[in-house]
């Protein structure tokens, strides 16, 4: 490659980041809500993409995810808790250290669980990290700091809401990870993942590599539990329950194990579907049924025209579109002719915030019907991706 | 001087004897046969070689110094590399990222300069794809690089797997059971790839075979396991006159 026009893309595409970042910041406006969305689905980007890194590019199952994000959000605290004039007093470079400081510690506690568990595999690995999240998560819960601390928490008093710094965060683990499979090394960790044995006897170090993907997607995970901390302003234990473990993972799969791209949109999705649902208006029941009664009829038959037919993409495309409609077009009726039956009549609307996870529920369930492999299966996002799929092999033509 | 030389080596498991007490020493530049019945302890003492078990006793000197015992990452960047029975390609991955995969052992670029993307992880990655092609090449494979390796066919897959083994550049390649579900044309072929490899790589080939003509056509030198022990040693003519060999695989007389 070029010297010069490798530094030109570079610094462009750092400053394009920075760019983006400022972009998002501008856009999530001065409403606390939105900002409070905005920075949040950062957060959750950046801890799929680098749980990513240790569960679907490097193939061990960690469901602790939750425990490093912890570790990084009590070390800002703690130590803001013992610090507040210097905290106070540059709030913006303390967050920045705070993140290095988060980042670190949770890197270090990746190394401690990492270099005895990883040489476990598959469901005991799985069971290692549960483990390790609770006995972080009831430890926190426990030790005090004179009057905090303790299952109350304790407040961070120096507040910062810095979106930017989030996006520019979730861009950098990214970068790190996108960095990472384009040369001959990550390669290895995608090796490991595929075969161990195999693996060794080309002279990978497995238990290095693992270790090595554990201690970077822990580090990140930290940075963002600083982060967090110093956004809300306040930290318990009660914030880095199993639940949160278990959103990540979800995040993680339902975008394509080791794909990069589905982990940020399947963070994306699942963090603001459950978000923006809490407007749903209320609903008659019968209205409801027909919906998830179709719903199900719908997923059935997409599953089979994707099974059946193997034909041109627009022929393909065409019948998915049919299914779709006729499906909206008899949940319609099938409403309607439900809300004439005294019964369903008399019933009282469904409030629309109870039907939130509902929703949610379903929708993973549809996801995972319907695509398997996940979002993005194995791949990620790329332009010549993009125009392969959409183009008929067939139609290929050789540009003149 | 010998490349490689088991001494005595054996490996039980619980009661059993797998490997009991094998000797024999490869030269360099040998294509040397390793053969026997099913459960003869072929692919044992190839995993006593690559350091997949240790053995209970005996040593296996490689270059004059003892490497029983050595994990088998450490095996390979000492030159050692193989190809297994029942093939472990990195499935969901390319052809040629397979092959680029095995030549980590040379990776010279730190992880840092591998996650910020440097120049120098650049070009390193560069090298080692156009080394790729070359081995790609030599085993008739270049055109299928950008191919999802699990949608080789078998041959290709067998023959992919010899490319990887030899992007770790050993000095000593041990294939297990390389013509394995191979129709007797892709015999032939890889016959005389293995050869070409031996003669313009400079290697040094011990190979586990079911085959008996691809055997005796390519090794130079063969011993054949029964039992775990030794039973017979010489070059092809002597192996296949030898009453002890024939007993082994057509049964003793009643």
């Amino acid at each position: 490659m070029n010297g010069s026009n490798f530094w030109l893309v570079r610094i462009g595409s750092i400053l394009l980041a920075v760019a983006g970042a400022f972009v998002i910041n501008a856009a999530a406006g001065g409403n606390d809500f939105t900002q409070r969305l905005v920075l949040l689905a950062a957060l959750y980007v950046t801890l799929a993409v680098s749980l990513n890194l240790i569960n679907g590019i490097t193939g061990q199952f960690s469901m602790g995810h939750a425990a490093f994000y912890m570790v990084g959000a009590y070390t800002a605290a703690i130590a803001t808790l013992f610090n507040p004039g210097v905290a106070s007093a540059h709030p913006l470079p303390w967050l920045l250290a705070m993140m290095v400081a988060g980042s670190i510690a949770a890197g270090l506690a990746g190394l401690l669980v990492g270099v005895p568990s990883l040489r476990l595999r598959g469901d005991y690995l799985a069971i290692v990290t549960l483990g390790f999240g609770e006995i972080v998560r009831i430890v926190a819960q426990n030790v005090k700091f004179g009057d905090k601390g303790g299952s109350y928490g304790f407040s961070v008093d120096t507040k910062v809401t810095a979106v930017w710094l989030a996006w520019l965060l979730a861009f950098t683990a990214i970068a790190l990870c996108r960095n990472l499979l384009s040369t001959a090394r990550g390669l290895t960790f995608l090796a490991v993942r595929e075969d161990e044995t195999a693996s060794l006897a080309m002279g990978v170090n497995v238990t290095q590599t693992k270790v090595t993907a554990f201690v970077i997607g822990s580090a990140l995970a930290g940075a963002a539990g600083a982060m967090l901390a110093h956004f809300e302003g306040f930290v318990s234990s009660a914030m880095f329950t199993m639940d949160v473990s278990f959103i990540i993972v979800t995040m993680v799969v339902l975008g394509g194990t080791g794909s990069i791209t589905g982990a940020v949109v399947a963070a994306l999705l699942l963090f603001l579907l459950p978000e923006k649902m809490r407007d749903l208006p209320s609903m008659p029941i019968g209205g409801v049924g027909a919906f998830f009664i179709v719903l199900a009829l719908v997923v059935a038959g997409l599953r089979y025209v994707s099974q059946t037919f193997h034909g041109a993409v627009k022929e393909r495309a065409l019948r998915y579109v049919g299914v779709v409609v006729i499906g909206l077009v008899t949940a319609a009726i099938l409403g309607f002719v439900l809300n004439q039956l005294p019964a369903v009549k008399a019933a009282p609307l469904v409030e629309g915030a109870k039907l939130r996870m509902v929703v949610f529920a379903v929708t993973l369930i549809v996801l995972m019907l319907l695509r398997p492999q996940g979002i993005f299966g194995h791949h990620e996002f790329s332009w010549d991706w993009l125009r392969s799929r959409l183009k008929p092999k067939s139609a290929e033509v050789t540009p003149v | 001087m010998s490349l490689l030389k088991l001494e005595q080596a054996t490996i039980r498991f619980g009661g059993l004897v797998a490997v009991n007490s094998v000797s024999f020493e490869i030269n360099p530049g040998q294509l040397f046969g390793l053969i026997g019945p099913n459960g003869a302890g072929k692919t044992t003492c190839f995993n006593l070689i690559t350091g997949v078990y240790k053995p209970t006793s005996g040593s296996i000197l490689f270059e004059g110094k003892n490497i029983a015992g050595t994990p088998p990452n450490k095996i390979a960047s000492k030159g050692i590399c193989r190809t297994f029975q029942n093939i472990r390609l990195f499935k969901s991955m390319t052809v040629l990222e397979n092959v680029v995969t095995a030549g980590f052992l040379r990776h010279k670029t730190g992880l840092l300069s591998s996650l910020l993307y440097t120049p120098a992880a650049i070009q390193e990655t560069k090298d080692l794809e156009a080394e790729a092609l070359r081995l790609l090449k030599a085993v008739n494979l270049d055109h299928m690089a950008h191919a999802r390796s699990a949608d080789l066919s078998y041959g290709m897959q067998r023959r992919l797997e010899i490319a990887r083994a030899m992007a770790t550049q050993p000095k000593l390649l041990l294939l297990d059971e390389p013509a394995a579900g191979m129709n007797p044309q892709e015999k032939q072929d890889l016959n005389g790839m293995v050869r070409n490899i031996r003669d313009n790589f400079g290697l040094t080939v011990l190979l586990i075979e079911h085959d008996m003509r691809f055997v005796m056509s390519l090794c130079e030198e063969i011993v054949v396991l029964d039992h775990g022990e030794e039973i017979a040693r010489g070059n092809p003519d002597e192996i296949r006159n030898n009453p002890k060999v024939i007993a082994a695989y057509l049964g003793e007389p009643a």
